[in-house]
């Protein structure tokens, strides 16, 4: 332990006493994240306010070969901010300025701790905002959304955090620092910033993110619209992209997702239907005010048995208060519940639909189900009760339905991140070339293997020391694709 | 200097491999390896002039052979297509759909690999980015003939590493593409180009009024004395919004049909210049734009050398294109134009150089701060430097 002692007289000096914590009581405020059935306590929290500190900081732990790990907000539901025993923290929590806000170039530049939904307050009074909206996005920092490549409601249209992010100021795991990216999307070789998006904190820290800013949408139209069944809100779907309309959003909620989130916040959605349709758009008055009629024509075609517009931005804001509040709301109709994020192909989300059913009923746990339709991100809700015993059977299920996804064609992850929660599963939808390539590229930036070990990418520590034997991709049986 | 392979897009007299599919392409990569080859990966050829020319290469490897349609998927709105098939031959076989991509190397045969590679885009690039964000997967041959998937044929996706960003603008030195996974997008119904006479020096004042406007425009562009800027949507919709544009600019004419593809055509060609000029991109904040046209008009008549630009004005790429004068005078303004793009912390890639111009100024700048990684980075994936040697010396 003395290199610990060691580091937090030396980062002390640095920091202030006010920027490291040690007390043991104090450190276990940072033993998980969102997804709170992992826990470790830290050795050390620190909290830098500067790009010059993070990298001292950096610099210590790379000297003594300490472990370390980023955090922003702890809101990431994949355990990806999960600290490492015998190692610290270094929270972001501190790094909060909007350093500059640049309404002619559309852009602003930020400090990873400013939350996501403080950009576009920021940025608002110019008719510009920040496109990323994860659910969370009133507490959720950009630093986070950068680590994760958030995506959120409007990601069909507008993309993911990825698309959002010109430069990156980023502290690399020996402490050095660069910036990847630039002043424009153009850069000179390859796309490092693109590869630090969604890398889990496990590539460096980054201290700083240009954002690119989008110009606010002169009209937006919302609707909820009920159906008899989810197979007819999925169909609803699918022909409006047959139509060749990109909405900015669709999403899907089931009746247990619909009840949770009433008894919530009581939004206003009905609560008997068995699938609730939100979907909206955005973009020039005339355009947008004809192609919402279509939809709401596809909506009737498809038996829709009720439609409501929102006739104003409060009315909106309800609508999707309903809706993002679903995961949380889930809490008051059960004790406790596990959230998946695995995707499929839009078309096969009624297959998905089917057989997460029946899983559920096998395993005699209830499911509820709240997607992304418009790009098949799945987020099912596995609800259980502890005290009943139904932990293991819940995180079983949790896992065999990620695994689906893959099964169907799709991803273990949408927008969460692998973190901890999904290591162990990334041998389902990664061969071992593939996992050993991406493992080639983390040491290139992380030789000593300090940066946020033991995330995203599948260890014997982590998952046992035998990985499972090979299993073909479905796509690879289908002949899709091949792996050699 | 060293005859070298690159610096025309001729390979002729190499040996060329040109495998057909997956199992083909590993071998042919790891055959080179146990032989110690160095390998330069080529696809159509119209990019072989981008970066530092490469030194002489043992096999070529040719990718127009790994031209399969692998799936279409019009309802998930994706696309998985071998990495050789030319892109304009992709955009034909794309019912009601397209890969919202037009850069100016398309109707060259530019292939979906050597585009990606490239991080090549064009003026679309304003609304949807270059390929590194149309791209949900790749598979990728390693220089150790590793086959190596990254991403997946969901649109959404954040499992794993996105390596597929590493290859973008990697100019086929960490690997061989050979298979990508695309998402797509609905054609527009109709397509409209507002045209605004107006000087390079009023260019991001009069794009800034459009595009702090909610008129939503595709692309922003200014290319030989106009500012073109293209909506599209319905075809009223598209119209309407060209229209009301022209009124808040006060002038200019809205082009339909064969006039406004030939403006964007003309645009084209300038960003792909020809045999004898020296054609390089930069990276810059877009308010910058005037600054170094200015800068690039001074050089240039200093050196004795005619420029042409062309820029994307919302999004700060321009592309310039040098013709005439003597090697030295290309060379002197690149090393010029390029030093102060640098300090202001833009990026410059060269696409071709004329003869004897790499003579006076080099194909890349000094070294970025980000050297190291990129060094680490190949060390990791071609640690014998075997493919594309040279491409991007000296930074690795």
């Amino acid at each position: 332990m003395t290199a610990i002692a060691d580091l937090r007289d030396t980062l002390t000096a640095v920091l202030g006493p006010a920027g490291v914590i040690s007390d043991p009581v104090e450190l276990r405020t940072y033993e998980c994240d969102g997804l709170a059935g992992y826990r470790v306590v830290p050795s050390l929290v620190l909290l830098p306010t500067t790009t010059a500190e993070v990298a001292a900081v950096v610099r210590a732990c790379h000297r003594a070969k300490v472990p370390f790990v980023a955090r922003g907000a702890g809101t990431g539901l994949s355990g990806g901010a999960l600290p490492v025993a015998e190692g610290v923290v270094i929270s972001l929590q501190r790094m909060r300025a909007l350093v500059e806000v640049d309404p002619a170039n559309h852009r602003a530049v930020v400090q990873p701790g400013v939350t996501n939904l403080a950009i576009s307050r920021a940025v608002s009074a110019y008719d510009l905002y920040y496109a990323p909206d994860p659910s969370s996005q009133q507490v959720c920092t950009i630093g986070g959304n950068v680590a994760e490549n958030s995506g959120g409601a409007h990601c069909l249209k507008y993309g993911f955090t990825t698309n959002h992010v010109l430069a990156l100021e980023t502290v690399l795991p020996d402490g050095s620092v660069v910036w990847l990216g630039g002043p424009s999307p153009e850069v000179a070789g390859p796309d490092l910033r693109g590869l630090m998006v969604g890398s889990e904190g496990t590539l460096g820290i980054v201290t700083g993110v240009v954002v690119r800013l989008l110009r606010k949408p002169e009209a937006v139209h919302t609707l909820l619209a009920d159906f008899p069944s989810i197979e007819q809100a999925g169909n609803t779907v699918t022909d409006i992209i047959g139509a060749g309309i990109v909405p900015a959003a669709m999403e899907i909620m089931d009746q247990l997702a619909i009840e949770a989130s009433e008894a919530a916040v009581g939004a206003g959605y009905t609560l008997d239907t068995p699938a609730a349709l939100v979907i909206e758009l955005d973009g020039p008055a005339d355009e947008c005010g004809d192609l919402f009629e279509a939809v709401q024509e596809l909506c009737h075609r498809n038996g829709t048995t009720k439609i409501r517009v929102a006739a104003d931005d409060a009315e909106r804001g309800r609508i999707w208060t309903g809706r993002k509040a679903a995961f949380a709301a889930v809490g008051r109709i059960s004790p406790q519940y596990f959230v998946q994020d695995g995707v499929v192909p839009r078309t096969r989300l009624a297959e998905a639909l089917g057989t997460i059913a029946a899983m559920g009923a096998e395993a005699g746990l209830r499911v509820a189900n709240v997607f992304h339709a418009g790009d098949g991100n799945l987020h099912p809700l596995v609800l259980y009760d502890d005290a009943r015993g139904e932990h293991e059977r819940a995180e079983k299920l949790s896992k065999a339905i990620a695994e689906l996804c893959v099964d169907l064609g799709g991803s273990l992850s949408g927008e969460h991140g692998i973190g901890t929660d999904k290591a162990c599963s990334m041998p389902v939808m990664f061969g071992e070339d593939d996992l050993a390539t991406m493992d080639r590229v983390r040491r290139a930036f992380d030789p000593d293997g300090l940066c946020n070990p033991g995330k995203m990418l599948p260890t014997p520590r982590l998952c046992g020391e035998k990985p499972g034997p090979y299993r073909p991709h479905p796509l690879e049986a289908d002949g899709v694709i091949e792996r050699l | 200097m060293s005859s070298s392979v690159s610096d025309r897009t001729s390979t002729d007299g190499l040996p060329t491999v040109r495998p057909a599919d997956l199992a083909q392409a590993r071998d042919t990569m790891r055959d080179a390896a146990r032989a110690g080859h160095r390998v330069l990966v080529r696809g159509a050829g119209t990019a072989q002039s981008w970066g530092a020319p490469v030194e002489p290469v043992d096999v070529v490897v040719d990718t127009t052979g790994l031209d399969r349609l692998v799936a279409y998927n019009p309802a998930d709105m994706t696309v998985a297509v071998g990495a050789g098939m030319a892109m304009a031959d992709l955009q034909d076989r794309l019912e009601g759909q397209r890969v919202a991509l037009d850069a100016a190397r398309i109707p060259a045969g530019a292939t979906v690999g050597g585009l990606l590679a490239t991080g090549d885009g064009g003026p679309l690039r304003a609304s949807y980015g270059t390929l590194r964000d149309l791209v949900i997967g790749v598979t990728v041959v390693l220089a150790d003939g590793t086959v190596a998937r990254s991403g997946g044929h969901v649109i959404k996706n954040v499992a794993g590493y996105d390596l597929t960003k590493l290859f973008a603008g990697s100019l086929g030195s960490f690997g061989l593409v050979v298979e990508v996974v695309l998402r797509v997008h609905p054609r527009p119904e109709a397509s409209r180009t507002l045209a605004v006479p107006c000087p390079v020096t009023e260019a991001v004042r009069a794009a800034g009024v459009v595009l702090s406007s909610p008129l939503e425009p595709v692309a922003v562009d200014w290319h030989d004395d106009r500012l073109l800027v293209r909506f599209e949507g319905t075809t009223a919709g598209a119209v309407a919004r060209a229209d009301k544009a022209r009124e808040l600019l006060g002038s200019g004419e809205v082009l339909g049909g064969d006039t406004e593809e030939a403006a964007w055509s003309g645009l084209a060609a300038l960003v792909r210049g020809e045999e004898g000029q020296t054609v390089l991109r930069a990276g810059t904040r877009p308010d910058q734009l005037p600054e170094f046209a200015g800068l690039l008009g001074t050089l240039a008549e200093r050196h004795g050398v005619s420029a042409a630009l062309t820029a994307g004005v919302g999004v700060g790429v321009t592309t310039v294109a040098l013709t005439g004068g003597s090697p030295a005078g290309h060379g002197a303004v690149l090393d010029g134009w390029r030093a102060r793009v640098l300090a202001a912390g833009g990026s410059v890639t060269v696409h071709r150089a004329a003869e004897g111009t790499f003579e006076v100024a080099p194909a890349w700048g000094p070294a970025p701060a980000t050297a190291p990684l990129l060094r680490s980075i190949k060390q990791r994936l071609d640690a014998d430097h075997r493919l594309a040697p040279g491409r991007f010396a000296p930074w690795f």
